[in-house]
């Protein structure tokens, strides 16, 4: 049970390359933070370099205020999940979760109680006597993750621990690691390219891209506030659509005007925009596919679009549509909303009318691609130079954990 | 409809009896060649087992079958320097194979773990080192071990020395096998509050239990068969014989008339307990040596 903070940390490969650049982060005690982000964004790496797996290059971590950036990992006080489940094949269930109380010389009977304590809440005691071998996916990801709760660490680091499960297993699992959490009351860090994963179980989450922190926020911020259009489309699935087009300032009012329609930006978000002194100028759109309305009339503010793909997901479709310029948008519409008919009637060539409200428009810079309405410079990305010097810190700065 | 369905099955039929009898034929071909090699292999052995059973004589004969069988060529042993030859090798061997195990296991497992200056090419330089003849460098470990007082009666710490000095070198095949054991176990381990020591003798070495045993025997078997260097550092003073060079000098033009069938018997014995040796570990010996190409 500790606090964790990163400062200025960097992690440089083969003295050229970057891997991470100046992570700043404050992770509180018994906070669950989720890093997420596109393979190669540095969040594995990040998280090895708090376990002591990797070097620091630069920077400084603190595990509970004490500096550790030269202790071992043993000495740190940690415990880790990994990918792969990283457990001794030689060595029945019992053994691996043992091992590391046997290391730290605990008596017999107090590791036997632990393990069997950890076997329980985890559903394994029926296999303690097994080896990994013998197990399926989902019970040697159970032993790992008993292998490092019985270790009563200060942290818990989990390294993409769900992603060689099976679909369905996945999401049983991770249900369980969201119970698991109310049990072992200590501060996790979870790696993951998963949003799903991100939003369902972090209390904040940072999303990574190139080495560099995006946005830290938790899953209500990222989702409703999302930094620039990296994480607006990385964040939510199907990602949200995104269109070049202006915003139009008339005095109080702003329009935008997608693809010929003409769409007025209304309420909160036209105050918002206002109180920046945001003018006329070129913009990127982001609408999320669930935002999108379909609508029977062609109007000044909708937008004609022909339907390429109908994917029936159940309980909504999603609509894979292009407009008359052949930009692709994805539409969701719940199919509670549909009658038979209307269901039936859409298939692909049809032409479909879609509108959507102003306030659930995100408006984000041509160039930087800077979210408008949220504070403090973009986040530096490597094609990015010129806003490398825009202090990146700022952005990174923690913003504080929403009580829950 | 069915028609044509049965003679799919028939032409299919056919087919397998074709691969039937091929594979027959290639095996018996095979079965063939490996006899005529094992009797080929086997006979001298077998030779030299019939003629240490001999006892109407002593001397070099014409004849395989003994005409008259005994065990004096193995009680006569004992009369002889043999056994303190044969207890040198076995200590040199036994102190080599435990060193050279230990330097071994110890240079794989940091070179296929660990990333340091200099990696790559110590390991280049090793395996150009390796390509010149141990032969080379004879005269010149001869000369220092004849300085360190090594050499002649003290020849069995000279050639334990020369022996292990250089086994780090043999790296390559359980480098090879410890590079399939993921890392991640290692890094399990050591935030499971193990010392990269902990790692290598809990996890590693159990895992590689194959190339353990591996190295173990082919560290034995080089002393153990030692017959060049031995006899170099010897310079002709039986108490610093090995097996080999002992066995030898009675095979010179005024002992092998009195002692060619103890030159058997002693032969027998040298065999013996490696052969017990490789039976029992014969299948971790063969894993081993295959053990680096594909994990097991």
């Amino acid at each position: 049970m500790a606090s964790v903070k990163l400062t200025n940390v960097k992690k440089i490969y083969d003295k050229n390359v970057v891997a991470v650049h100046d992570f700043n982060l404050e992770i509180q005690d018994k906070e669950f933070v989720v890093f997420v982000g596109p393979s190669g964004c540095g969040k594995s790496t990040t998280l090895r370099m708090i376990a002591g797996l990797e070097e620091i290059s630069e920077g400084t971590v603190e595990i509970d205020g004490e500096v550790v950036n030269d202790l071992q990992p043993k000495d740190r006080d940690i415990a880790m999940v990994f990918q792969n489940y990283a457990l001794y094949p030689h060595m029945t269930v019992y053994d691996n979760i043992a091992f590391s109380l046997r290391l730290k010389k605990v008596k017999e009977d107090i590791i036997y109680d632990k393990v069997t304590k950890a076997a329980e809440i985890l559903g394994i005691t029926d296999y303690l006597l097994r080896k990994p071998k013998a197990l399926s996916g989902g019970q040697r990801q159970r032993v790992a993750i008993g292998r490092a709760m019985v270790r009563d660490s200060k942290v818990f680091l989990m390294d993409e621990p769900l992603s060689n499960l099976d679909a369905k297993l996945r999401n049983q699992m991770r249900a369980e690691i969201i119970q698991l959490r109310q049990k072992i009351d200590t501060t996790f860090i979870y790696v993951t390219h998963d949003q799903t994963e991100a939003m369902t179980l972090g209390d904040r989450i940072v999303i990574m891209k190139d080495g560099y922190i995006q946005q830290v926020g938790t899953p209500v911020e990222v989702f409703e506030m999302p930094s620039n259009l990296f994480v607006a489309e990385f964040i939510g699935a199907p990602k949200m659509n995104t269109m070049k087009t202006q915003l139009i300032n008339e005095g109080e009012k702003y329009y935008v005007t997608p693809f010929g329609a003409k769409i007025p930006v209304d309420g909160e978000k036209a105050k918002m925009l206002k109180e920046k002194g945001i003018g006329t100028q070129e913009i990127y759109l982001g609408v999320r596919p669930e935002h999108i309305v379909m609508v029977p009339e062609k109007s000044e503010s909708t937008i004609d679009c022909t339907l390429v793909v109908n994917e029936m997901m159940g309980s909504e479709l999603h609509l894979h549509v292009n407009t008359e310029d052949g930009t692709p948008l994805v539409v969701r519409v719940p199919t509670m909303n549909l009658s038979a008919e209307e269901r039936d009637s859409l298939h692909a060539g049809s032409t479909l009318h879609f509108t959507f409200e102003g306030k659930v428009m995100h408006f984000f810079d041509a160039e930087s691609e800077v979210n408008l309405l949220v504070d403090g410079p973009a986040a530096p990305t490597e094609s990015d130079e010129s806003a490398e010097t825009a202090e990146p810190t700022e952005t990174v700065e923690p913003t504080e954990p929403t009580a829950e | 409809m069915r028609e044509k369905t049965k003679d799919l099955n028939h032409s299919s039929m056919k087919r397998h009896i074709g691969i039937k009898a091929q594979t027959h034929i290639s095996n018996t071909a095979i079965y063939v060649i490996l006899v005529v090699m094992s009797i080929v292999w086997l006979l001298p052995f077998v030779f030299i087992v019939l003629q240490s059973f001999r006892v109407e004589s002593t001397y070099p004969v014409g004849y395989v079958v003994p005409q008259k069988w005994g065990l004096d060529n193995y009680i006569n042993l004992g009369k002889t320097d043999f056994w303190h030859w044969y207890l040198n090798t076995f200590i040199a061997a036994l102190a080599t194979a435990v060193l050279q195990t230990v330097i071994v296991l110890c240079m794989s497992y940091t070179l296929s773990r660990f990333r340091f200056n200099g990696r790559k090419a110590l390991m280049k330089f090793i395996l150009i080192l390796g390509m010149f003849p141990g032969m080379l460098t004879m005269i010149i470990l001869y000369r220092v071990l004849a300085d360190l007082g090594l050499t002649q009666q003290n020849a069995l710490p000279g050639l334990i020395l020369v022996y292990v000095a250089s086994s780090g070198m043999g790296y390559y095949v359980s480098k090879g096998f410890f590079d399939t054991i993921p890392k991640s176990l290692d890094e399990a381990a050591r935030i499971d509050g193990a010392t990269r020591a902990q790692v290598l003798y809990k996890i590693i070495l159990p895992l590689a239990k194959p190339i353990v045993i591996y190295t173990i025997l082919t560290a034995f078997m080089a002393p153990w068969g030692d017959f060049v260097f031995a006899r170099y550092v010897a310079m002709g003073t039986p108490s610093g014989y090995n097996v080999a060079v002992g066995l030898y000098s009675w095979l010179t033009i005024d002992q092998i008339n009195s002692r060619y069938t103890m030159f058997c018997a002693g032969g027998v014995c040298v065999a013996v307990p490696v052969a017990i040796l490789f039976m029992c570990l014969q299948k971790y010996y063969v894993s081993g040596v295959t053990g680096g190409a594909v994990k097991g």
